[in-house]
C-alpha cells in the first residue's frame, strides 16, 4: 500500500514500538503496586463497600435498622 | 469517644426516574431494531422516506446505545455512586436537569434522524445542534457527580467509582474530539477532518464509545451489583484494580481494528490488531471475577431470577471480549468485515452483556425503589428465558449469514472466476436467516414486555407513601480523630496529621482522573499524531479533484438517506474485492471527503468504483424502483428523489464551508448554484437522450446520479497520467 510505504520510510511505526514497551512498563508496575504484600486488611475492606453501604431496604420492603453497623466509628488505620 | 454522626438521605426519586427511562427507551430502540430487521427481510415495509433502513437503522442504534444503555447507566450510576460513597447526589437540580436534559436528546434524535439529519459518523450521527447538548449535559453529570465525590462520608473509592470516572471523563473526550465539525446551516454540518483522518478519529470514537459508553460503565454496575445480589464481595479486589487499569490503558488503542485492509497505514492497523489481542486478558480476568463472585452461591442462582441475569450478562461480555480480540486478527476481519458477523458480535455484547445486566439491576433494584415486594418472580424468570432464547435465535442466525455471506464473496470457481459474480446472489441467500433473526429479536421484546408488566404491577404495589430512610454516617473530616492517634499528648500533632490526611485523600480522586485522563490522552495522541502527522504525507492523486457543486448536493443526498448504512466505499486490497469491483481503494481519494464514507457493512454492493458502471437512466430506474432492475433487491425505493426539488442556493453555503475547510473549490465558491444548474440540465438532457423521462433538471435525483457516477472516476482518469508518479512516491 503507498501510504504504508511512505510512513514506514519517515520511520513513525517507531511510535508504536514506543508505546508497546511504555504499555508493558505500565502495566508491571500497576501489577506489582496491585499484588504488593501487606495490604490485605485495605483490599478486605474495599471489597466490602457495596454490602456495607447503609439503607438496604429488603425484598419485603422493611428498611434494615443497622444503621448502628453502619455509624461504628471502626477506627481504621490507615496506611497508605 | 463522641462522635458526630451526620443524617442524611438517599436520593432515589432520580434513579426511579432513570429506570422508567431505561425500560421505555430500551423497548423503543428494540421496536426499531426489529422494524429494521424486518425491512431487511420485507423491503416493501420501507413504506416512506422517513420509515426506511438507511434512516432508521442510526435511530436504532442510537437509541439502544444512548438511551436505553445510557439510562441504565445513569440509573446505576446515581443508586451506587450514593451509597458507596455515603453520601447524597450534590444537587438533586442537577440531576433533574440531567435526566429531562438526556430525555430531551433523546427525542431529538427520534426526530432528526428520520428526517435525514445526520452527520453520517456511525453512533455520532446526531448533528450539532444536538451534540452541543449533549456535551452540556454530560457536563452537568459530571459535576454532580464529582460534588458527589468531593462531599463523600467514605475516605476509600470503591472500585466502580473508578470505573464511572473513566467513562466520564472519557467519554467527554471522545464526544468532542470526534464531533469536531463546521456547520453549513442549522443541521448541517462537516467534520473538520477528511478521508483516511476523519475515518481514524471515528473508529477512534466507535471503539472507545463501546468501551468506555458500554463496557466500563456496566463493568462498574458489574463490581457493584453483582455483590449485592450474591451477598458477598467481589472475589478478587486486587483483580477488579487490574482489570480496570489495563482496559483503560489498551482499550484506547484498539480503534484501528475496525479499519484493516482499509486504506489505513499497514503500521496502524498492526497496533490495533496488537493491543486488541491484549485486550483479551483483562477482559477474562473482569469475568472470572464476576462469575467467580458467585463462589459458594451457585445454588442462588437457580432460584434468583437477578443472578441468573447477571450470570448470563457476564457470561456474553466473556464471549464478546474473546470474540473483539479474534475479528480484530487481520485474518479473521478479512473475512468478517463488512458481513453480517459483526452485526452478531455487537449483539451479543447489546443484548446479552448491556441488555441482561441492565435487567439483572432492574430486577434487583425494584423491590428496593418501591418499597414492596415484586409482582412476581416467575414473570422475570419467564423473561429470562425468553430473552435468552431470544439471543440464541438471533446469534445463531446472524453468525451464519456473516460466515455465508463473508465465504460467498472470496469464492472463487475452478476456473478462477468469482463463484457468485451477482452481489444479488450472496443477498438472497441470507433472506431465511433475517427471518429467523427477526424471530430472536420478538421473542426478546416479547421478554421485555413481560418485563414491563412486572414493573407496572410492581410499581402499583408500592406503599402510599415512599419511605425515605435516614441515613447516618460519620463525616470524613473527623478522621481520624486525636484520640485515634494517641491521647492528649498527641492531639496537636493529631490535628495537624488530620489536616494533612484530610489534603491526602480529598486530592486522592483528582490525582485519580488525572492518571486516567493522561492514561487515555497519551494513547490516543500515540494513536493519533502520525495519522494527523501524515496528512502532507497521503499521496495525492493529481486527478483527485473536488466535487462539483452538484456532486456535492449529492453527496448530501447520499448522506442524508442514510446510503452509507447499507453501502461501503472502500474496495479493500483483496483478489476478490478487486475482481469484483475493480482498483482497491487508495489513501488519497479521500482527501476531500469531510465527512468519509467508507461505511462498515455491505448489505448493497461497495460503490467505490460506481462511477461509469451504468449509464445515468439506470440510476434513475433503479433508485426510482431497484426491483424494476434487479428483481430481488432489499434496497429501498427512493421515488422521492424523483419529484423532490433540489435546493440549489443552498449548495452555495455547503461549497463555501468546504472551501473554508481546505477544499480548493476555486471559481465555485462564487458560484455554485449557476454551476450546479448548468451540469444538472446537460445531466438531464443525457437522461432524456437515454430514453427517460425529462424534466428532471431541478430534481433532487440528477444530483444524487451525479455524485454515483463520480465515484471512483478520478482515479480511473489518472490511472494514465499519474502512475509514474505514484511509483516513485512509493519506492
Amino acid at each position: 500500500m503507498r501510504l504504508s510505504d511512505v510512513v514506514s520510510h519517515s520511520g513513525l511505526s517507531f511510535y508504536a514500538e514506543v508505546a508497546l514497551v511504555l504499555f508493558l512498563i505500565a502495566f508491571v508496575a500497576i501489577a506489582i503496586w496491585i499484588f504488593r504484600p501487606g495490604r490485605r486488611s485495605e483490599m478486605d475492606h474495599m471489597s466490602r463497600l457495596p454490602l456495607d453501604d447503609g439503607a438496604s431496604a429488603s425484598l419485603d420492603g422493611t428498611s434494615s435498622s443497622d444503621q448502628a453497623h453502619h455509624g461504628a466509628p471502626a477506627p481504621r488505620r490507615t496506611n497508605r | 469517644m463522641n462522635l458526630q454522626l451526620d443524617s442524611f438521605k438517599y436520593d432515589d426519586t432520580i434513579v426511579r426516574k432513570f429506570l422508567v427511562a431505561t425500560f421505555v427507551w430500551g423497548l423503543v430502540g428494540m421496536l426499531v431494531g426489529l422494524i429494521i430487521a424486518l425491512q431487511l427481510a420485507v423491503p416493501a415495509l420501507n413504506a416512506a422516506p422517513w420509515f426506511s433502513f438507511g434512516r432508521l437503522r442510526p435511530l436504532h442504534t442510537n437509541a439502544v446505545i444512548f438511551a436505553f444503555a445510557g439510562n441504565a447507566f445513569f440509573m446505576g450510576a446515581y443508586y451506587s455512586t450514593q451509597r458507596l460513597l455515603k453520601a447524597r447526589m450534590f444537587s438533586d437540580a442537577l440531576s433533574t436537569a440531567h435526566f429531562w436534559g438526556w430525555q430531551l436528546i433523546i427525542v431529538s434524535a427520534a426526530v432528526t434522524l428520520p428526517m435525514g439529519l445526520t452527520q453520517a459518523k456511525e453512533y455520532a450521527e446526531l448533528e450539532w445542534p444536538i451534540d452541543i447538548a449533549i456535551a452540556v449535559v454530560w457536563v452537568i453529570f459530571a459535576v454532580n457527580f464529582f460534588g458527589t465525590i468531593a462531599r463523600r462520608r467514605e475516605r476509600h473509592l470503591y472500585v466502580a467509582i473508578w470505573f464511572y470516572i473513566a467513562s466520564i471523563v472519557t467519554v467527554a473526550l471522545l464526544h468532542i474530539m470526534n464531533n469536531l465539525s463546521i456547520p453549513a446551516g442549522p443541521f448541517k454540518s462537516y467534520s473538520i477532518y477528511a478521508g483516511v483522518q476523519d475515518a481514524f478519529m471515528q473508529w477512534w470514537y466507535g471503539h472507545n464509545a463501546v468501551a468506555f459508553f458500554l463496557t466500563t460503565p456496566f463493568l462498574g454496575m458489574m463490581y457493584y451489583f453483582m455483590p449485592k445480589a450474591a451477598e458477598r464481595p467481589v472475589f478478587s479486589y486486587r483483580l477488579s484494580i487490574l482489570h480496570f487499569w489495563t482496559l483503560v490503558f489498551l482499550y484506547i488503542w484498539a480503534g484501528p481494528h475496525h479499519l484493516h485492509y482499509t486504506a489505513l497505514p499497514e503500521w496502524a492497523s498492526t497496533v490495533g490488531m496488537l493491543f486488541s489481542v491484549m485486550l483479551w486478558m483483562p477482559s477474562w480476568g473482569g469475568m472470572v471475577n464476576g462469575l467467580l463472585t458467585l463462589r459458594g452461591a451457585w445454588h442462588k442462582v437457580v432460584e434468583d431470577p437477578v443472578l441468573k441475569f447477571y450470570v448470563v450478562a457476564i457470561t456474553a461480555y466473556g464471549m464478546a471480549t474473546f470474540e473483539g480480540p479474534m475479528l480484530s486478527v487481520k485474518a479473521v476481519n478479512g473475512l468478517a468485515h463488512y458481513t453480517d458477523w459483526i452485526i452478531a458480535h455487537v449483539h451479543t455484547g447489546a443484548l446479552g452483556w448491556n441488555g441482561f445486566l441492565t435487567f439483572g439491576m432492574i430486577y434487583w433494584l425494584m423491590p428496593r425503589l418501591f418499597q414492596t415486594k415484586l409482582h412476581s418472580t416467575k414473570l422475570a424468570e419467564a423473561h429470562f428465558w425468553f430473552a435468552t432464547f431470544g439471543i440464541i435465535l438471533y446469534a445463531a442466525a446472524i453468525y451464519s449469514a456473516g460466515l455465508t455471506q463473508g465465504l460467498m464473496w472470496r469464492a472463487f470457481d475452478e476456473t478462477g472466476r468469482l463463484q457468485f459474480p451477482d452481489f444479488i446472489e450472496t443477498t438472497v441467500r441470507l433472506i431465511p436467516m433475517y427471518w429467523v433473526r427477526a424471530l430472536g429479536g420478538t421473542l426478546y421484546i416479547v421478554g421485555m414486555l413481560i418485563c414491563g408488566y412486572n414493573i407496572l404491577m410492581t410499581w402499583r404495589s408500592r406503599p402510599a407513601v415512599l419511605e425515605e430512610p435516614i441515613i447516618q454516617a460519620p463525616p470524613l473530616r473527623r478522621r481520624p480523630t486525636a484520640e485515634e492517634l494517641g491521647g492528649t499528648a498527641g492531639a496537636h500533632a493529631g490535628q495537624l496529621s488530620g489536616l494533612a490526611f484530610h489534603r491526602r485523600w480529598e486530592a486522592l480522586p483528582l490525582t485519580f482522573t488525572v492518571w486516567v485522563v493522561v492514561a487515555v490522552v497519551v494513547a490516543s495522541l500515540f494513536e493519533m499524531l502520525p495519522t494527523f502527522l501524515i496528512r502532507s504525507n497521503v499521496p495525492t492523486i493529481a486527478s483527485v479533484k473536488p466535487y462539483t457543486p452538484l456532486e456535492l448536493a449529492g453527496r448530501d443526498l447520499y448522506i442524508r438517506e442514510g446510503c452509507f448504512n447499507c453501502h461501503s466505499q472502500m474496495v479493500r486490497p483483496l483478489r476478490h474485492e478487486t475482481e469484483r469491483y475493480g482498483e482497491y481503494s487508495k489513501p488519497g481519494e479521500f482527501i476531500y471527503d469531510h465527512p468519509f464514507l467508507w461505511g462498515s457493512r455491505r448489505i448493497g454492493p461497495d460503490l467505490a468504483r460506481e462511477g461509469g458502471k451504468y449509464n445515468d437512466l439506470w440510476h434513475v430506474r433503479h433508485m426510482e424502483d431497484p426491483r424494476a432492475i434487479t428483481p430481488r433487491s432489499i434496497m429501498p425505493p427512493y421515488a422521492h428523489l424523483l419529484s423532490g426539488r433540489l435546493d440549489f442556493e443552498g449548495i452555495q453555503k455547503r461549497v463555501d464551508v468546504m472551501a473554508m475547510l481546505g477544499v480548493p473549490y476555486g471559481d465555485a465558491v462564487k458560484h455554485a448554484p449557476q454551476m450546479a444548474r448548468a451540469q444538472a440540465r446537460q445531466m438531464a438532457a443525457a437522461i432524456v437522450e437515454q430514453g427517460g423521462q425529462a424534466g428532471l433538471e431541478d430534481r433532487e435525483i440528477v444530483a444524487m446520479v451525479a455524485y454515483l457516477q463520480r465515484l471512483g472516476r478520478d482515479v480511473k482518469r489518472g490511472a494514465v497520467a499519474t502512475t509514474g508518479v505514484n511509483h516513485a512516491g512509493g519506492q
